[in-house]
């Protein structure tokens, strides 16, 4: 164990994140609509040490009843419209949507229209677009941070300091 | 001028096709399976005579596939014959609503109709009661729907509904052409991107009548096991978080990431992406790239083999892995099972030791000592995995990787019987992912996709995760789940 803490430690050493200022909180639920799995994997490398996004005070929730953003992955198809609708409902506002990926957003989407039901915009109001395919780690981190600080004037991410 | 290739390699032949009347359907396939055949998968079409199905066998030296067509839309089934047929069966009915005669019943697979009686199985008795997941799990994981049977906290049985992300990327691809096919293939997982394109594009050029020439199979396999060494550290970092032990879970989290930093590097992509071209590969390393990522990959390597080491001694890991969700070897072979998941019964199975297409020379499949089937075989066999991917990897890139191209042939034009693939345009692939064995299987028609069908190990997988969580703790299932990280994307397609 002794081995495995301070392999950890130096790691973090190495990456040297600059340390984040800390304003406020996002609860951040996500749903996958039909993605490749490709954005999920980004999304949860936005946790590992090298970006490291709850330092930022951003954490995934495990409800949508928890969650200040819904972060939506993937085309969407026919059979995730209810589900993401029911999330959605799910929320307690104020709430805010983001597209995470270039499939949510849009863009170049493939497949047998009779499986689809379009794009996320036309279900759901959304605030946030993180285009790429998929996004990095990196480009969520920093979208969901200028989200953060942005949003705290609207209220909905709490903030503790003056 | 064109060179032939003059010996014939096993396994590079294109695949036999034999068409039978649909009474002759289920002797064919019995008649394969006796001669040695390995189930691979079966799908439905439509051929000049009404529906079709088609059941794939793979042979040492020439894989099969055996045609008949259904008059009338129903065949009998084989799903007695072979239990690894069920999915396939369901979802050719689904699809195409081609009937099987004697499997019965038929339940619903694709179709999600409300009705639980049409896609569960019955339960009975006092005590029993359902837990329904999904499909939006608490993680950030994939969508699909999971409905557990369960007395006290004990599981009688899992009842799967996924397909909640069917794109219909195998319809949508029909009728375009052979490149165009190949985005949706690339579209269909993002985890698996390689290993479905290597497969469509293999499937493709055996149909046309190409082999592909050495600096392509090297690129190829470079791709492959890149692909493989950040999936399987994902997976051991999954199966720790699976049962909450935080440090492997960052550590192994951690060395993915250098692993996909490294892909970015060498491919322009964290997850290789749009890396597989058909007939020709544009990967360009030059010696020093690929000088300086063998130096990061044997430091990757050190660096994780001593936090394994150190994970064979933390007691609050190790506690919760053995004999959690175990598979025996006669299940995984009754049920099809493929990749690390069989390997960890015992089964000495992997389709890189069979893959004249790329570049694994004298290949053999990892083994454990105790393959006793459960989370902890599972875990370990990955580590033995990502110890023989380490050492592909450094051979791979001992020297620069230049493009490459495919050659005709691969048989002596005189071989091509009638009814061989180059003539029926039938191309079919396997190829080993970090989940198992993928089967790509494309039917061309003048340069067209005619007909596409993907099985991707995830596909072959799924149903045995049903029979390896039987008897187990509810709280357990995410552990075991986790142990088999089985893609959603990979079979809604
Ligand atoms: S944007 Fe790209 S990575 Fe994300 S789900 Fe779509 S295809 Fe996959």
């Amino acid at each position: 164990m002794f081995v495995l803490l301070r392999h950890l430690g130096r790691v973090r050493r190495e990456i040297a994140l600059p340390r984040a200022q800390r304003c406020g909180s996002l609860a951040l639920r996500h749903v996958d609509a039909g993605s490749c799995n490709g954005c999920e994997h980004e999304l949860a490398a936005s946790a590992n040490p090298y970006y490291d996004l709850q330092r930022h005070g951003l954490g995934i929730v495990a409800s949508p009843r928890h969650a200040d953003v819904l972060l939506v992955t993937g085309q969407i198809t026919t059979r995730m419209v209810d589900p993401l609708r029911r999330a959605y409902d799910a929320m307690p506002e104020p709430r805010l949507v983001a597209a995470l990926g270039d499939c949510a957003i849009g863009h170049n989407t493939l497949g047998d229209p009779a499986q689809l039901a379009g794009p996320l915009e036309g279900i759901l109001p959304v605030s946030l677009r993180i285009p790429g395919c998929p996004p990095t780690p990196q480009q969520i981190a920093d979208a969901l941070v200028d989200l953060m600080l942005s949003s705290r004037s609207s209220k909905i991410a709490r903030c503790g300091c003056p | 001028m064109s060179t032939r290739h003059v010996s014939i390699v096993p396994g590079l032949a294109p695949a036999a096709v034999e068409y039978v009347r649909a009474r002759e359907w289920r002797m064919a396939c019995e008649r394969q399976s006796g001669a040695g055949g390995r189930f691979c998968g079966l799908f439905a079409g439509r051929g000049p005579m009404g529906l079709q199905a088609n059941c794939v066998f793979a042979h040492a030296d020439q894989d099969h596939v055996v045609c008949a067509s259904a008059p009338g839309g129903e065949i009998d089934t084989i799903v007695d014959l072979f239990a690894a047929a069920e999915w396939d069966e369901r979802e050719a009915h689904d699809c195409y609503g081609l009937r099987f005669d004697g499997h019965e019943p038929l339940r619903s697979l694709i179709d999600h109709p409300a009705e639980p009686d049409a896609w569960t199985v019955p339960i009975h008795g006092h005590d029993a009661y359902r837990v329904a997941v999904g499909p939006i799990h608490a993680g950030v994981i994939e969508s699909g729907h999971f409905l557990f049977a369960v007395v006290g906290e004990r599981i009688l049985h899992l009842d799967l509904r996924l397909f909640y992300k069917h794109r219909g990327l195998q319809i949508a691809a029909e009728g375009r052409s052979l490149a165009e096919g190949l985005r949706h293939v690339q579209r269909v997982c993002g985890a698996c991107a390689v290993t479905n394109t290597v497969a469509y594009a293999q499937a493709c050029e055996s149909a046309l009548g190409f082999t592909p020439d050495r600096q392509l199979r090297q690129a190829r396999t470079l791709l492959l096991e890149l692909e493989r060494l950040y999936n399987h550290l994902n997976d051991i970092s999954a199966i720790c978080a699976g049962v909450g032990f935080a440090p492997g879970a960052t550590a192994f989290a951690g060395f993915k990431e250098r692993a996909q930093r490294l892909n970015q590097r060498l491919s322009g992509h964290r997850f290789l992406f749009d890396t597989v071209a058909l007939g020709a590969s544009t990967l360009r390393i030059g010696q020093a790239d690929a000088l300086a990522a063998r130096e990061e990959l044997a430091a990757l390597h050190q660096e994780e083999g001593r936090v394994w080491r150190e994970l064979q001694f933390a007691a609050s890991l190790q506690d919760r892995l053995d004999g959690v969700g175990a598979l025996t070897r006669a299940d995984a072979e009754r049920l099809g099972a493929t990749g690390p998941v069989a390997r960890a019964t015992g089964l000495r199975h992997d389709t890189r030791s069979e893959s004249p297409r790329l570049a694994y020379r004298s290949f053999t499949p990892a083994t454990l000592l105790r393959a006793t089937g459960d989370v902890s075989a599972r875990l370990n066999v990955r580590q033995i995995e990502l110890e023989q991917t380490f050492a592909i990897l450094d051979q791979l890139l001992s020297s620069r990787v230049t493009p490459g191209g495919v050659k005709p042939g691969g048989a002596e034009p005189g071989d091509f019987k009638p009814g061989d693939a180059a003539l029926t345009g039938l191309g079919v692939a396997r190829v080993e992912s970090p989940r198992g064995e993928t089967v790509c299987v494309v039917k061309t028609d003048r340069r067209a996709v005619e007909r596409l069908h993907l099985r991707t190990g995830s596909y072959a997988n799924w149903p045995v995760l049903v029979c390896a969580t039987r008897d187990n703790l509810l709280p357990d299932f995410p552990l075991i789940n986790k142990s088999f990280e089985l893609c959603y994307a990979c079979v809604d397609r």
